[in-house]
């Protein structure tokens, strides 16, 4: 569900950060209020002060704008991202770098909800050949960088306070930021809470089961050691409860994670190693999944399930020369799975068996980027990483289950291999182009290894895990083209993707489901090859300073080696901003349409998804209240009151209808 | 000098006082009726030997059931590890008798102090008494005897005895579920093991290795079964053997078809086992 949105959404280029001139499919969000000079008025700086936004916004609200992203959709929490139709396992979902792992049998808590955007500090969305970096993916990364204290504030202690309201969901939202800047030392703490009721689909009906409600704090603290070097450290937590699933059979009575890290950072522009920086990490998450309020519940069941992750990484840049310069990491991690699930009968013993077999992934692996200038018009990248992943089984009532499945020894260990090339090419003054190949591997996740009868509720299938599963392969080509205008830029991309040995479900007759009402069983299987291809397109113009447009259209196209439709692949989508910014005040119209979705997946119960627009309008007003600068915004999202759902979404679960949104930012 | 000498003897003899008294210990943990109860005891006159009669379970229940006999010199109590013993289990109903299936010690030299054998009770103390008479040949004095134990049999929670008339041929079969019980089952692969025995006539019970037998293990509560069961085949002296594979806890029901040749013997027989 659509929260409250940020006035204007930025896309905003790997190019603009690193002024090297390399030019793919990577993305940087910028969410913080970024200082960056405007010069000369190209129309990509000046679109950096539209970033300034987005605190009261979920991240789900942010990653839905971006192009290459989609959510998969289950309820109106926890929205798990995609980046080009790949997901879960497929790509890296990384906090600051760290790697957390749900506890959630179902995906119900992909890692994008412990960072509320109040924390953010950007969002580096790395699509196709050099998203593996900081992981074995085949569909890139998203890293969410937490903001840092601010050692250089203007007062000792600074805050923000925020609060919104939208109508749909009749929900609220409270933030709290505090920091305080001292010679040394730095803090930055946080608390965010959020409760939503149930909200109101378009034409007015209650969605039932669609509330939440969370909360979610943070401290942050840095010791400036000397100019160059810094120790921080680093807690996230979250607590939610009460958060429901409508596409789901289940909910959450709570659900809790403690994400902490202590880092050691070294940054020095003048040195051969430009920036350099050690952290070590643990994360839990907690999640007591249940259908205690679900009606006409044939037997009351209880899925708690935990995750545990512990790591240590290393990452930094040399510069070689002026035109040479190398990104590298080196990281291990241990991640820890179990969940259970136990069924009440009157009258009998429980029946308990274990979803997740309690397993381990142990993980080393290292990589590097290489980037090189060669002259004003010619760069080149090349990136390549390995990994070394060892699953096991951590005890013999793990073994036990996994055995019934014919694998008495299901341990099981890889090694992943990914390479990339692209080049870059200034055409001219105003055209830019950029090429690129990759080979990439992942590891099969624990569920698609160990996954002992976990329900699906799409395709109403019971997943058993398959330990004979190899890595999945995939071989991508990307094409790239900049259009760079005084008061305008185009970009025009597009890619194809072998996938080799793609993971499905695939049903099997000679098991029987386990979950009352499934249509069967599916294991786990290695199609011989799928093929994605898509283009992406965004469009941003400012052809006076007070206006500026931005658009964006993506297409997938997903196809198995029999020609079917893969699952969960959106439609044509088109995103339009119009934005008008006189001075203190901005008005924003905004168009959101998707194409009618044929292309199904019938094996994974899909059905034809509709076309819609949308149609949103927002407005804000900033003014200075105690010398400090305060935002008050409202807006009205999907006007027509439109009933609609996307494809991506399970159960064909209608989205939020109008809605009606204000928000309020205090800084002092 | 002679200081480190005296001790490092005297550590030695510390050394190998600890070791035997470990030792020690260890023999009295090999006690070979360790764990296991005492269901009746007695004197086989002729035999100049007590009888003590053991079970693995605290309380006898219909079905098949596992006994272990002591036997020891009635005069020194040393312990008997030879001797030829025969067993006779008998069900007094008043107006008629019947025997059960049993399975006599297979050898004469005991096995850790102890003669494995088992009768399968065929039903409870309900309906009339049970005796089982033990015919004992010392093969340590060359002497023979006998003697007969009353016992009771109480029905078990989950029946573990069960019999029909075969369709095939009108006869009629005793199963009897072996493993698993509540006690050891596990969630994933479990063994299987029932006994099928054939009623002769009253008094005689043989075993039966001309059926085949399918396993299918269900939940009732649920309607899933579990995968990749092994069906039980015939391993000797009618003991089935296979695998059942539970994937949760709780109540399963273990379906039994028995076929002889190509025609149906029965498929109505299953066994409960909740854990
Ligand atoms: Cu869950």
């Amino acid at each position: 569900m659509k929260k409250i949105i940020p006035f204007l959404f930025i896309l905003h280029s790997l190019t603009g950060r690193t002024q090297t001139g390399f030019s793919d499919s990577s993305r940087y969000i910028e969410l913080k209020e970024v200082t960056v000079p405007v010069k000369n008025g190209s129309s990509r700086q000046q679109l950096v002060r539209f970033v300034r936004t987005g605190q009261a916004a979920s991240l789900e609200d942010i990653m839905s704008r971006i192009p290459e992203l989609n959510l998969l959709r289950r309820g109106s929490y926890g929205m798990e991202p995609s980046i080009r139709s790949l997901s879960s396992g497929q790509i890296n979902v990384l906090i600051d770098g760290m790697r957390i792992h749900g506890a959630c049998t179902d995906k119900m808590d992909p890692p994008t909800i412990y960072i509320e955007p109040v924390n953010l500090d950007r969002m580096e969305v790395q699509t196709g050949n050099h998203g593996f970096l900081h992981g074995s993916a085949i569909g890139g990364s998203i890293n969410l960088a937490v903001a840092s204290p601010s050692c250089h504030a203007v007062s000792k202690i600074s805050g923000l306070f925020s609060s919104g309201y939208q109508s749909a969901a009749q929900a609220f939202y409270e933030s709290l930021q505090l920091n305080y800047a001292g010679p040394r030392w730095s803090l930055l703490g946080s608390i965010t809470g959020r409760k939503a009721a149930a909200y109101r689909s378009g034409g007015g009906d209650k969605v039932a089961f669609s509330q939440y409600e969370k909360i979610n704090y943070s401290l942050s603290a840095i010791y400036q050691y000397n100019p160059q070097t810094r120790i921080k450290l680093d807690f996230i937590g979250d607590n939610g409860w009460n958060i429901s699933y409508p596409a789901l059979p289940m909910d959450v009575g709570y659900a809790a994670a403690g994400i902490a890290s202590v880092s050691l950072e070294k940054e020095n522009p003048l040195k051969k190693i430009t920036r350099w920086r050690v952290k070590a990490y643990a994360n839990q998450v907690r999640h007591y999944m249940d259908d205690t309020h679900r009606p006409n519940v044939p037997m009351h069941m209880d899925m708690p399930g935990k995750s545990q992750t512990a790591g240590l990484y290393s990452d930094g840049e040399i510069r070689l020369n002026s035109r040479q310069q190398i990104r590298f990491t080196a990281d291990l991690s241990l991640t820890y799975l179990k969940a259970s699930m136990t069924m009440y009968q009157t009258g009998q013993l429980p029946m308990y068996m274990l979803t997740w077999p309690d397993n381990r992934k142990d993980q080393a692996g290292a990589g590097a980027s290489w980037q090189w200038q060669a002259d004003s018009n010619w760069s080149l990248r090349a990136t390549a990483r390995i990994d070394l992943v060892n699953y096991t089984l951590r005890s013999q009532e793990a073994k036990d289950h996994i055995s019934i499945l014919g694998f008495p020894d299901a341990a099981r260990s890889g090694f992943l291999k990914n390479i990339s090339f692209g080049a870059t090419r200034r055409i001219s003054p105003v055209l830019k182009t950029n090429a690129s190949i990759g080979w990439a591997e992942r590891m099969p996740t624990a569920s698609e290894y160990y996954g002992f009868y976990l329900f699906n509720a799409q395709d109403g299938y019971d997943y058993i895990g398959n330990p004979d599963l190899r890595p999945e392969q995939s071989l991508l080509g990307e094409l790239n083209m900049t259009v760079q205008g005084k008061k305008a830029e185009f970009k025009l991309g597009g890619f194809y993707q072998y996938i080799r040995r793609y993971i499905m479900g695939r049903i099997n007759t000679s098991y029987s489901s386990m979950t009352i009402g499934a249509n069967g069983v599916k294991t786990w299987e290695a199609l011989p090859y799928a093929i994605l291809t898509g283009i992406e397109a965004s469009l941003v113009w400012k052809p006076v300073d007070e206006v500026s447009l931005i658009s964006t259209l993506r297409y997938t196209y997903g196809k198995t080696n029999k020609g079917e439709a893969l699952p969960m692949i959106a439609p044509l989508k088109n995103l339009s901003a119009l934005r008008y910014q006189p001075g203190r005040v901005f008005l924003q119209a905004e168009t959101e349409q998707a194409s009618r979705q044929q292309r199904y997946s019938l094996a994974y119960g899909e059905d034809a998804t509709a076309a819609y627009t949308l149609l949103h309008v927002r407005s804000g007003y900033s003014f200075s209240l105690w010398q400090k600068k305060t935002d008050l915004q409202a807006g009205i999202e999907n006007i027509l009151d439109k009933k609609y759902h996307e494809h991506t979404d399970w159960g064909n679960i209608p989205r939020p209808g109008r809605n009606f949104y204000m928000q309020l930012l205090m800084r002092f | 000098m002679k200081k480190p000498v005296l001790i490092l003897i005297s550590f030695a003899l510390l050394c190998v006082l600890v070791f035997l008294s470990a030792c020690g210990k260890d023999t009295a943990e090999n006690n070979p009726t360790a764990g296991l109860t005492k269901v009746a005891e007695g004197y086989a006159a002729g035999a100049a030997a007590k009888v003590e009669l053991y079970t693995k379970e605290t309380t006898l229940t219909s079905g098949y059931t596992r006994f272990y006999v002591a036997l020891y010199d009635s005069v020194s109590g040393n312990r008997i590890d030879e001797a030829h013993i025969s067993l006779t289990p008998m069900m007094d109903m008043g107006s008629m008798t019947h025997s059960a299936p049993y399975e006599n010690p297979v050898s004469e030299n005991a096995e850790k102090h102890l003669f494995p054998c088992s009768v399968t009770f065929i039903m409870s103390s309900m309906g009339g008494s049970w005796t089982l008479k033990l015919n004992v040949h010392n093969h340590l004095n060359n002497k023979e005897g006998s003697l007969t134990l009353p016992l009771t049999i109480s029905e078990p929670v989950k029946s573990r005895q069960k019999s029909f008339t075969a369709s095939h041929n009108g006869a009629k079969y005793f199963i009897s579920l072996i493993t698993p019980s509540a006690a050891n089952s596990k969630v994933g692969i479990n063994d299987f093991e029932i006994a099928i025995y054939k009623k002769a006539s009253m008094m005689s019970w043989p075993a039966d290795s001309s059926l085949t037998v399918s396993l299918t293990p269900e939940m009732p509560t649920m309607g899933h079964g579990s995968p990749n069961n092994v069906d039980p085949v015939h391993t000797g002296k009618g003991h089935y053997k296979g695998k059942v594979n539970f994937t949760m806890t709780g109540l399963w029901r273990l379906n039994l078809d028995f076929m002889s040749g190509g025609s149906v013997a029965d498929t109505t027989q299953y066994f409960d086992v909740e854990f």
